[in-house]
């Protein structure tokens, strides 16, 4: 009995469909939407080759490939500017060189003095949402970069909450991309330490009631004493100004998200008082100045060292920074951390509204590898849930998912101009520019309107018509130029559906095709046509 | 300045009331009648949603209260700067361009209203207050959406629901058309040449019909019969009248679009707009800051719409909503974490204005939410259940918010004659 299951089991791997009719083809597309972002020309019949699983498999384990050519891309785009030292200090330059100017309109010296050319932080921003969508289309190591893009939102910053601006590239660079394919628990350490996150949901600001800093106490000091820092006057205009900047006590927004978002999802059981003994263990979790080295700091002097019950579990007094590490812990491994994220995995990998079936498989992945993800992804992969017709090419991509999969059937390789980017933008989904920590909705109901549905149609025409700058499409590599109306629709099909375009599709691109004469022309229209079909909007 | 020019809001329904006329009846009456297509003239309903959870006690200040002054030693807005509405309550200083529709009473203010869910995730509050189903997270629909679909005798336009923004609002989601526009200048096909775009739309259109009935089919279709009936419309040479200026910035270019929308006579019934930035953890300031600045667009844009709208301001509500309020007590980093009940704002021709309604619970502690927040005496549903019956003129309020029957002797008279 056993073996006739181990049997079952072997030939359900060999053919992934198990039992479904899944084409070896439709299984080819499927992993290359699901892992990758989409299919570039010819990519689909190098996938059937080696089989779908396979193929799948050996994208899930640890071994990443090595790619001198993207490295080459990154380096393009002078990848020290995106530090965050560097940024903080054109952050500072700009206010100050605008202050200034401020102060000259306001004492009528306005035009003496042309505004200085400040190098400002925002086109170096731009050219980090680039590189964002350069990775995406361009990587060998696609898993790696649907699990950056699935961890950049599960994590999601906000770019223009002020000092943002100069900490969200590293927490990209340093935090998100090292980790996305480790563990969950040291993923969620990290974003934790993050001065990006520490900042965006005001960890920095939250301490313990009562507490003093030390250039406040020393201030302070000074002025009893009468001597020391600071003079008379000045010192104690200082001292208001920074009383009054100063913390008074705990802020649970970083607390709250912590538990709803990162870990254990909004009905996961934890209660108003568990945010709050959260909020107290995570005082003194803060960050050094940017201009003095961006990095983590605990701050001692902040921190509740009062005993802590967070879901039961006690967190007895003068715990310092180190319960925090153990609350991190906690959650990671909480089952309902478990549940929520393994549920919000398969809801990008699987079906909006995911089945039971494979989120418990990769709730039992996760319990035994211990929150490694690529275990959890494997599961996810392995489950039948995710080959079935109702998983197959339904899920409607994100704006995000829908340009770089257009890119890469176009075997566009994007430069360092932003304009892919700044097109993801009018899609409705501007890169790191989600305000609210919930990040970017997974759901097709969240995407298609109107609107959104519209400019997905523009941009196709645009991108196959090679009218985006710094987008070139290589049409080549899908049919030749010369192919005639019916050899051309079909090798569009081919190349991005799998021999999957529907009838009417085909009959719209053909009629259309009918009175256009320039080959060159008809070809650009048929593609742009056939990345603006409905069948092109799912994966 | 042109606000005395705009009094006619009130004054109109006045002269009207004065003839032995209820202006409600009157509107209630140009509604039923049938209506022909492009001059589609209706109540309209335009709903703004403060996403973040806007600071009511800030916005619509209890000056009246010690406990407020007490709690808040950094960011309460000092007595002398409120906008004095009623001797208790007051505006926020920069809601001073309001001033004049609070004092020609169209302009209305409720307080303490909220959710009776208590959670205090932005998420879920905006969910449920979007559903309309508080506590319910299944409901598939938004509460516009239901209206729309219940009321299906609506004459049939693209734009009877619009809602601006890259995305549709849950408020909006459901089977009933709606349009999401994120401007309305950009709005359909684009191409250099007319025939290019005619073939791009003819081709796209045919492949989407061909598409079922799904989502990417209706929207596609929607998106297409909205293009064709924008034509000929110049977003981009629009003058807003009445010396209007508009906000410079996103809410400030929806809410002139959703002007020139209804000025257009398009049909449109409901328009929805996001604005945002109200989540103010850290250093929301007094009379000036952070919140003061959002609360200065919120003002300047509603009164440039009200000025621009002019008479049709007589068939119009506009209403502001948030998930929820914000902590009585500000935080330690001279801000405020999320709360519970908040405040809301009614504008139009329709409205019953110059009084800030709603029950008010009182700020001590032993009347607030959990010892924290300002308690919800109002449920956001009464609210919005009467704009829905006394302006839009449904009747079955039960299609709508589902197993919630509020009598109408609970209504707050936030709509209605003078």
């Amino acid at each position: 009995m056993r073996l006739f299951f181990f049997l079952l089991l072997g030939l359900c791997a060999a053919s992934p469909a198990g039992g479904q009719s899944l084409s070896a083809a439709d299984s080819a597309r499927h992993v290359l939407n699901r892992l990758a972002f989409g299919p570039t020309p010819g990519q689909i019949d190098t996938v059937v080759a080696e089989g779908a699983l396979r193929w799948a498999d050996r994208l899930l384990t640890e071994s990443r490939p090595a790619d001198p050519e993207l490295s080459r891309r990154e380096a393009a785009f002078s990848p020290r500017q995106f530090e965050a030292d560097a940024l903080a200090e054109r952050l500072e330059e700009a206010r100050r060189d605008r202050q200034r100017r401020q102060q000259q309109a306001d004492s009528g010296r306005a035009g003496r003095e042309p505004p200085r050319m400040t190098n400002g932080p925002g086109r170096t921003l731009a050219a980090f949402q680039q590189v964002a969508v350069v990775r995406a289309t361009s990587a060998r190591d696609q898993l790696r970069e649907v699990m950056v893009d699935f961890w950049t939102n599960h994590f999601n910053i906000y770019l223009d909450k002020g000092l943002e601006r100069a900490l969200l590239p590293e927490f990209i660079e340093e935090t998100i991309r090292p980790k996305a394919l480790g563990r969950f628990e040291d993923l969620l350490l990290a974003t934790a330490r993050s001065p990006a996150m520490l900042f965006y949901l005001d960890n920095v600001r939250s301490v313990r009631t009562g507490a003093t800093p030390p250039q406040l106490a020393r201030l302070e000091q000074s002025r009893r004493r009468g001597f020391g820092v600071g003079r008379g006057m000045r010192r104690d205009s200082l001292l208001a100004r920074l009383q009054e900047r100063m913390p008074t006590g705990i802020n649970e927004n970083y607390a709250r998200e912590l538990m709803e978002l990162h870990t254990l999802g909004v009905d996961g059981g934890y209660t108003q008082h568990d945010v709050t003994e959260v909020a107290r263990i995570l005082t003194g979790w803060g960050m050094r100045q940017p201009n003095r080295g961006t990095g983590f700091e605990y701050h001692a002097w902040a921190h509740d060292e009062g005993a802590k019950t967070v879901l039961g579990v006690s967190f007895p007094a003068g715990g310092g920074e180190a319960e925090g590490k153990r609350l991190i812990q906690l959650l990671a491994n909480h089952p309902a951390t478990m549940h929520h994220v393994s549920r919000k995995l398969c809801a990008r990998f699987v079906a909006d509204d995911p089945p039971d079936g494979c989120v418990d498989d990769a709730v039992r992945a996760w319990q035994a590898s211990h929150g490694e993800i690529l275990a959890v992804l494997r599961a996810i992969v392995h489950s039948p849930d995710f080959w079935s017709p109702r998983s197959v090419a339904t899920k409607v991509k994100s704006p995000f998912e829908f340009l770089v999969s257009a890119a890469r059937a176009l075997q566009i390789q994007p430069d360092t101009l932003p304009a892919l980017a700044q097109a993801v933008g009018r899609l409705g989904q501007p890169l790191f520019r989600q305000a609210s920590p919930a990040g970017y909705p997974e759901r097709e109901d969240e995407w298609v309107n109107s609107g959104a549905l519209l400019e997905r149609m523009n941009l196709a025409v645009a991108l196959a018509g090679g009218r985006i700058p710094g987008a070139m499409p290589e049409l080549d590599a899908i049919t030749p130029e010369d192919a005639g109306p019916e050899a051309l629709v079909d090798a569009v099909d081919h190349a991005f559906f799998a021999g999957g375009m529907s009838r009417t599709t085909r009959d719209a691109i053909a009629r259309e095709l009918a009175d256009v004469h320039d080959p060159g022309e008809a070809r650009a229209l048929a593609i742009g046509l056939a990345l603006g079909s409905p069948e092109f909007q799912r994966q | 300045m042109s606000v005395s020019r705009r009094v006619f809001v009130r004054a109109g329904s006045l002269a009207l009331v004065s003839l032995g006329l209820d202006p409600l009846f009157l509107a209630r009456a140009a509604y039923a009648a049938p209506r022909k297509g492009g001059s589609a003239r209706g109540p309209v309903l335009v709903c703004l949603f403060q996403r973040g959870a806007v600071d009511g006690l800030s916005m619509v200040v209890p000056h009246g209260e010690a406990a407020y002054y007490r709690e808040r030693p950094r960011i309460a807005i000092p007595r002398d700067q409120v906008i004095d509405l009623d001797g208790h309550f007051g505006l926020h200083p920069a809601l001073a361009p309001l001033r004049p529709w609070w004092d020609n009473r169209s302009l209305a203010a409720i307080h303490a209203i909220g959710s009776p869910d208590s959670t205090r995730s932005h998420f879920d509050a905006q969910d449920y207050m979007e559903s309309g189903t508080p506590g319910v997270k299944a409901t598939p629909d938004g509460w516009l959406n239901r209206y729309c679909s219940h009321r299906a005798e609506h004459e049939a336009t693209p734009f009877r629901a619009v809602a601006f923004g890259p995305e549709l609002p849950r408020i909006l989601a459901g089977s009933a058309p709606s349009l999401a526009i994120d401007d309305l200048q950009a709005f359909g096909i684009r191409a250099r040449q007319p025939a290019a775009r005619d073939r791009l739309t003819r081709a796209f259109e045919a492949m989407y019909q061909g598409a079922g009935t799904g989502l990417l089919a209706g929207s596609a279709s929607e998106g297409f019969e909205a293009a064709r009936m924008l034509q000929g419309l110049d977003p981009g040479q629009y003058q807003p009248a009445g010396g209007a200026e508009y906000p410079r910035g996103r809410f400030g270019r929806s809410l002139s679009q959703i002007a020139q929308l209804i000025k257009s006579d398009l049909g449109v019934e409901i328009a929805f707009a996001d604005v945002s930035g109200w989540d103010t953890h850290v250093a929301q300031g007094s009379a000036e800051g952070a919140l003061g600045a959002r609360l200065g667009e919120l003002g300047q844009g509603l009164a440039a719409f009200a000025t621009d709208l002019g008479e049709r301001m007589r068939d119009v509500v506009v209403l502001t909503m948030s998930e929820f309020g914000r902590t009585v007590r500000e935080n330690g980093s001279a801000g405020t974490d999320h709360g519970h009940g908040t405040a809301m704002l009614l504008l139009g021709g329709p409205v019953r204005g110059g009084q800030v309604l709603g029950r008010w619970p009182g700020l001590d502690e032993s009347s607030r939410f959990e010892g924290r927040d300002l308690a919800v005496t109002t449920d956001f549903r009464v609210l919005f259940g009467e704009v829905l019956t006394r302006h839009l003129g449904l009747l079955d309020l039960s299609a709508v918010f589902p197993g919630f029957g509020p009598e109408p002797e609970s209504h707050l008279g936030a709509i209605g004659g003078a």
